[in-house]
């Protein structure tokens, strides 16, 4: 069996995970222009969510994803209406700090709650192998990927042929002439807040069968998922998609003709790269940043 | 010395006494002196940090691969070859310091959070390769700090100021206490040195800092090589104190972002916040986990987070910017009286009309196909005020930026007369601004956390040698341009009109010989326009040539000794004001072709 | 066989004494408990810290040290500051007389250089790295086995795997796979160097970060450099993801060996599921042993299951329980906590193997190191995890094969 076409079909599965993680922080990076250092605790919110569905009221993992969408629009949205936006004059940086705060008290509460311990959700369906063509991937990472495919085409069509879609576009590109044009700018930063941290809770929900929740799995995500979307381009959907995929084929592929505990390296060389010589990412406009 | 500098000290001298002499006589201190070291090592390192991330205004969270280097050059040293810490803690620093420049080099011109997150990309390179490369750093299984040794001579115990390691805890309460002042007082120096006025220049607007002849690389990484050493410099002594060093711990991103928290709940860029932030921040932390570590795992990391929210959402300034009317003159600048009613300069002659002093030789520029400035000469002879006209989108910014050093020409070339009377090509905007340029932006946007001293300051700093004569420069040619009674003012809050006399006076500050102003009349009323033109006379009559961009007609009819009109990117007119006046090629590109032939 | 009985008859009345020693409060001994309470060492750092608060419970019950109670005082530390810093508030706010702890090893090396200098006696239940003990210290003493006893225990399991195969050991291709912090390093470090010394054949020596999301391309260079025998140290959540990773390549090797931490965990066989039969691991002891070798395991069983509301997590708490036992002891024979006497009395301890609950004997080297202490070879067999080597300790047959058949 070739080894380079498997790296390269577990690289683009894992960039699939990754890419549905990443989706909803370019919104909110691109568009409220927050840096979200809790975006990793959320996502960690949304596995122990998921795990409590699954185990405690038996809904299948994939299923949680109707309410854990919901659950965290609403924390998204209620932390930008009331952590984010009572900061959105003072010094960018606070800001930063803002989520920080959010992050470490997330971290904490569920530490409170569930202890140290890992769970899983139990969907032992998704980790068994499908084999083709020589080549064996798990069914949940095909899932997956199609999921991530699927989320992001329609939240680009939904920013496209929307209005409300549109408003938020106007937003992104011009903070300063939106409310010119009618539009509410603080309620915009409250839905698209929302919308990524529902993101956020599509992928815990779609990826619980196959990553464990416990209280710091959200800090082994976050700085991948900032990687990608610098390296897509902030606020592009389809830059964080390509950026994803990239990184989860330089995991693969690092991990094994490199060295696995270099591979890190690697994407962080890569994405300082990407910094110093198109800081605007590899799908973002010039000047966004 | 101020009475709140003393208040200050005395603060400073309290928070020393409190661990060295009057909890020991209370009780046994050792707990509460390992308080106040991890109180002095972040206050420290906070204010190692708030020079790059409060003064620069560059958040930095990848600060500890100094500390790191500090703690590793120190530690390594030690059990390698046997050198006392206090030598590697001076090897750490130039270490540091030569790292910080390297790793801030590509990253100075990415802007906002990219900045913040390159800083962190490179932190945990340098952790990863710090585990990966085990046989110099020992990787993940950590060094211990040597205690004892084993020498030729036979055991030898490392212990005592040599080794920095002591049974009397209390010398640990020194040295801490000594970092963090001496990083107090290089911070202090800075914040009132012309190296501060040209760091905040930076953090409030790069460009204009440029203009007033900052090279904002060079400052920036001067910065960084301060900032790191001296976080470097706790690193050592923190890595000694802590006994056991491995790389999660000294390059860890948790205490990076501390450090910059530190910092900003006290107040970026001011002296005293860093102190202040740690003060707070540091015992809710130990209370929390010494009342709370007990109750519930993690309940004291909750409340730390929760209580972290409060503290930004209810004071987003900082705890300084919240106090500010008590720490104001600690950390800004020094309280004069009023200066008096300005003398007005006396109408002097005017001098007359001299040899070229800029030569701008078939200047081209291109974004993409638009080109912006198409083969445009013009010379400005010494004492001579030049017009330049045009239609919007004529391209007036554009060829002032090329005749400052703002653009780079695609073709052509800019020459000034410096001087020593050599004519010099500069590449950068500071090199322009030593040549004796100075300018002024259309869209005028003064350092507006500043006050209306310290902005115009930041120009007379590109000539003055010490803060003294910035300040007696500031409060001239604030006279000059009517901003005498304004001078505490936050620049924030000043008029249009006033902002734009700001830009000037700051520019003006600088002493060109040349001086660029780029619409300082637009959006004045008239009785300003007025005041304006009276300026600009004035300017030129103490000898400054100038050179201006203006759609107010009648005041760049008034003040011109010569125009010239620019029209899509190119001259198509150059002459005196009666004659430009009268031109057809002008009046077609202002009015359109059919009014020309209409009228004809 | 005496203080079986002793045990087992006075855990019952525990809560009440308890109680009653928490008014007696002139006479307590003051003793520190050190241990990660929070962050991401909460987990075993809690467990760790229940068998010394077992054993506490038990002295009190029979009447303490010398006639004084002890009282426990709980100190939580995340990094090595707060390691200091708690140290000094024990010692200088708490007044304790000896500070027990600390599960991580470099909360302990911190720590102890503390104590070390205030003479304080520090008595070390559950860090593994080696230097530990090696700096010189006088008041330091560990209960515990060391990294090189996991690395020499985990290689020699192979040694059982080829005996069993009908193969020569040194035919076996074996790979060292590690998380790459202090654990993983000090563990694998033991590891190859016995490799070395028995002239074993390592193929394969690979590390990733403990942050790291997948470990598919680990498993590929496994499987091409045709691995017989993994040794792996990893925590909780990276031995899911290798797992996961075999399954989805569907490869496995003839063998897993673990060391300790995250192979111990009940929870951790739950996760990865019938994959997960047969691994082998290296650890403190744990609760399948042969009692004859570990008089008392099924008493500490029964007790923590009655305070706790569940069977124990791991042997963490086993261990901690058994070294604080012995302190316990030689601090009864002291008579006193002067630091020297302390000392003499710990030194002159004496106790032979496979008569405590973990079956390890007592008996300290000058630099404070317990030399009667070896970890067992486990086998997940089922639900639980059996001992199968050394002969005397086991209670099943080593069986050849991984994952469920």
């Amino acid at each position: 069996m070739e080894v380079l076409p498997q790296l390269i079909v577990n690289g683009l599965l894992l960039g699939g995970a990754f890419a549905l993680i990443s989706i909803g922080l370019t919104l909110v990076f691109g568009i409220v222009r927050v840096v979200n250092f809790a975006h990793g605790e959320l996502f960690m919110a949304g596995l122990f969510g998921a795990w409590l569905l699954s185990s405690k009221v038996g809904l299948t993992p994939y299923l949680a994803a109707v309410p854990l969408v919901v659950i965290l629009f609403a924390a998204g949205a209620a932390m930008q209406r009331f952590i984010i936006q009572p900061l959105m004059d003072a010094d960018p940086h606070i800001q930063i700090f803002a989520t920080v705060g959010v992050g470490t008290a997330l971290i904490n509460l569920a530490l409170i709650l569930f202890g140290a311990d890992i769970r899983t959700s139990e969907l032992p369906w998704a980790r068994e192998p499908v084999r083709f063509a020589g080549l064996s991937v798990a069914r949940g990472f095909l899932v997956a990927f199609a999921v991530s495919m699927v989320a992001t085409a329609a939240l680009v069509l939904f920013l496209k042929r929307t209005h409300l879609g549109r408003a938020i576009r106007a937003v992104a590109q011009n903070r300063n002439a939106a409310p010119l044009m009618g539009i509410d700018v603080p309620r915009i930063y409250i839905i698209t807040f929302g919308i990524g941290s529902a993101c956020v809770g599509l992928a815990a929900a779609v990826l619980s069968p196959l990553f464990p929740a416990f209280p710091t799995v959200g800090t082994y995500f976050a700085l991948t998922a900032f990687v990608i979307v610098v390296l897509g381009g902030m606020g592009s959907l389809e830059g964080a998609v390509a950026g994803a995929l990239i990184i989860g084929l330089v995991d693969s592929l690092a991990g094994y003709y490199v060295a696995p505990d270099l591979k890190e390296v690697v994407y962080f060389l890569i994405f300082l790269l990407i910094l110093v010589l198109k800081p605007a990412g590899l799908f973002g406009v010039r000047g966004s940043e | 010395m101020r009475p709140l500098s003393i208040a200050g000290l005395a603060a400073l001298a309290l928070l020393f006494a409190l661990p060295y002499w009057i909890i020991p006589l209370i009780a046994d201190a050792g707990f509460w002196q390992h308080v106040f070291v991890t109180i002095f090592v972040y206050a420290a390192m906070a204010t190692a940090w708030n020079i790059v991330g409060g003064f620069a205004g560059q958040l930095s969270l990848g600060h500890t691969i100094f500390y790191g280097i500090g703690a590793y050059a120190a530690v390594l040293l030690n059990q390698h070859f046997g050198i006392i810490p206090w030598f590697g803690m001076l090897a750490g620093a130039a270490v540091s310091a030569a790292a910080g420049v390297l790793v801030s080099w590509p990253c100075l011109r990415l802007r906002g959070p990219f900045y913040t997150l390159s800083t962190i990309a490179f932190l945990e390179v340098v952790r990863l390769l710090a585990i990966h490369f085990k046989d110099f750093t020992g990787g993940s299984a950590g060094i211990p700090v040597p205690m004892f040794a084993t020498t030729a001579t036979g055991m030898e115990q490392r212990i005592g100021w040599a080794w920095m390691l002591f049974r009397e805890r209390e010398n640990t309460v020194l040295i801490a206490f000594g970092l963090l002042v001496l990083c107090i007082a290089v911070a202090t120096l800075i914040r009132r040195s012309r190296f501060g006025y040209a760091l905040l220049a930076v953090r409030e607007r790069e460009d204009a800092a440029e203009a007033v002849g900052v090279n904002t690389t060079r400052v920036k990484l001067a910065a960084v090589a301060v900032s790191a050493a001296l976080t470097s410099l706790v690193g050592s002594f923190h890595g000694i104190y802590l006994n056991f060093i491995e790389p999660e711990t000294m390059f860890s991103l948790a205490t990076a972002i501390q450090l910059a928290m530190f910092a900003l709940i006290g107040g970026l860029g001011t002296v005293a916040g860093p102190v202040a932030g740690t003060l707070l921040v540091v015992p809710i932390a130990e209370a929390a986990r010494g009342w709370l570590g007990a109750t519930a795992n993690g309940l004291h990391g909750l409340v730390y987070g929760l209580v972290l929210v409060g503290i930004v959402l209810t004071m987003p300034q900082g705890i300084v910017g919240a106090l500010k009317p008590r720490f104001a003159l600690w950390a800004g600048p020094a309280h004069r009286p009023p200066p008096a009613a300005p003398a007005r300069d006396e109408a002097r002659a005017r001098p007359p009309i001299g040899e070229p002093i800029l030569e701008a030789r078939n200047l081209t520029r291109r974004f993409g196909g638009l080109v912006a400035t198409n083969d445009v000469s013009l010379t400005l002879r010494e004492g001579e005020v030049l017009g330049i006209i045009g239609p919007n989108g004529a391209g007036k910014t554009t060829l002032f930026n090329l005749l400052s050093g703002f653009l780079p020409p695609n073709e052509g070339s800019v020459r000034v007369r410096d001087a020593s009377g050599q004519w010099v090509t500069p590449d950068a905007p500071h090199g322009f601004a030593d040549a004796g340029v100075g300018r002024t932006f259309q869209i005028v946007q003064p350092f507006a956390g500043l006050s209306v001293r310290e902005n115009i300051m930041l120009g007379a700093f590109h000539h003055a040698r010490s803060r003294a004569e910035a300040e007696a420069e500031a409060e001239r040619v604030a006279a000059l341009c009517g901003l005498g009674h304004l001078l505490d003012l936050e620049a924030r809050s000043l008029t249009v009109g006033g902002a734009k006399r700001l830009e000037v006076a700051r520019a003006l500050a600088m002493r060109p010989r040349i001086l660029l102003l780029d619409e300082v009349m637009a959006g004045l009323n008239p009785s300003d326009v007025a005041l304006a033109v009276e300026l600009v006379r004035t300017i030129r009559d103490s000898g400054v040539s100038i050179i201006a961009i203006e759609h107010v007609m009648a005041a760049i009819m008034a003040i011109s000794d010569r125009i010239v009109v620019i029209n899509s990117g190119r001259m198509i007119a150059e002459g005196s004001p009666e004659a430009i006046a009268k031109d057809r090629t002008v009046i077609e590109a202002y009015l359109g072709e059919e009014y020309v032939a209409a009228s004809a | 066989m005496r203080r079986r009985h002793v045990l087992a008859g006075t855990l019952a009345g525990t809560v009440a004494l308890a109680a009653r020693s928490a008014t007696a409060q002139g006479s307590d001994l003051r003793f520190g408990a050190l241990y990660p309470f929070s962050g991401p060492l909460a987990l075993l750092g809690d467990e760790s810290f229940r068998g010394f608060e077992l054993a506490v419970e038990e002295r009190n019950a029979a009447g303490g040290i010398g006639n004084a109670r002890i009282r426990i005082i709980r100190g939580d530390a995340v990094d090595q500051n707060q390691a200091i810093g708690e140290a000094r508030r024990l010692m200088s706010v708490e007044r304790v007389q000896a500070i027990f702890g600390t599960y991580a090893s470099p909360l302990s090396f911190a720590a102890t250089q503390v104590t070390e200098l205030a003479g304080t006696p520090y008595f070390e239940l559950g860090a593994i790295s080696d230097p530990i003990t090696e700096r010189g210290f006088r008041y330091l003493f560990r209960t515990c086995p060391v990294a090189k006893f996991f690395g020499e225990g985990t290689v020699d399991a192979v040694t059982g795997i080829a005996q069993k195969l009908g193969q020569d050991p040194k035919s076996l291709r074996i790979a060292v796979l590690r998380e790459d912090g202090i654990y993983g390093t000090t563990v694998s470090a033991a590891q190859k160097a016995r490799i070395q010394q028995l002239g074993y054949q390592m193929v394969e020596d690979l590390s990733y970060s403990v942050r790291a999301v997948d470990l598919s391309s680990v498993v590929q260079r496994l499987r091409g450099a045709n691995v017989d025998v993994v040794l792996h140290t990893g925590y909780q959540n990276d031995i899911l993801l290798f797992y996961r990773g075999m399954k989805e390549a569907g490869w496995k090797p003839k063998a897993v060996i673990g060391s300790g931490a995250g192979y111990s965990l009940t929870d951790t066989m739950k996760a990865v599921g019938s994959d997960f039969q047969n691994t082998l691991n290296v650890d403190f002891t744990q609760f399948a042993v042969n009692e004859r070798v570990a008089p008392g395991v099924k008493q500490f069983v029964e007790a923590y299951a009655r305070k706790y509301g569940h069977p124990p997590r791991s042997g963490h708490s086993l261990a901690n329980f058994m070294g604080a036992r012995v302190f316990f002891d030689a601090l009864a024979r002291a008579g006193s906590m002067d630091k020297d006497r302390v000392r003499a009395a710990v030194l002159a301890t004496d106790v032979p193997e496979y008569t405590t609950p973990t079956g390890w004997g007592a008996k300290f080297d000058e630099k404070g190191q317990n030399t009667r202490a070896r970890p067992f070879l486990l086998q997940w067999q089922g639900e639980q995890q059996v001992t199968v080597f050394p002969p005397e300790a086991a209670v099943a047959e080593l069986r050849i094969g991984l994952g469920a058949t």
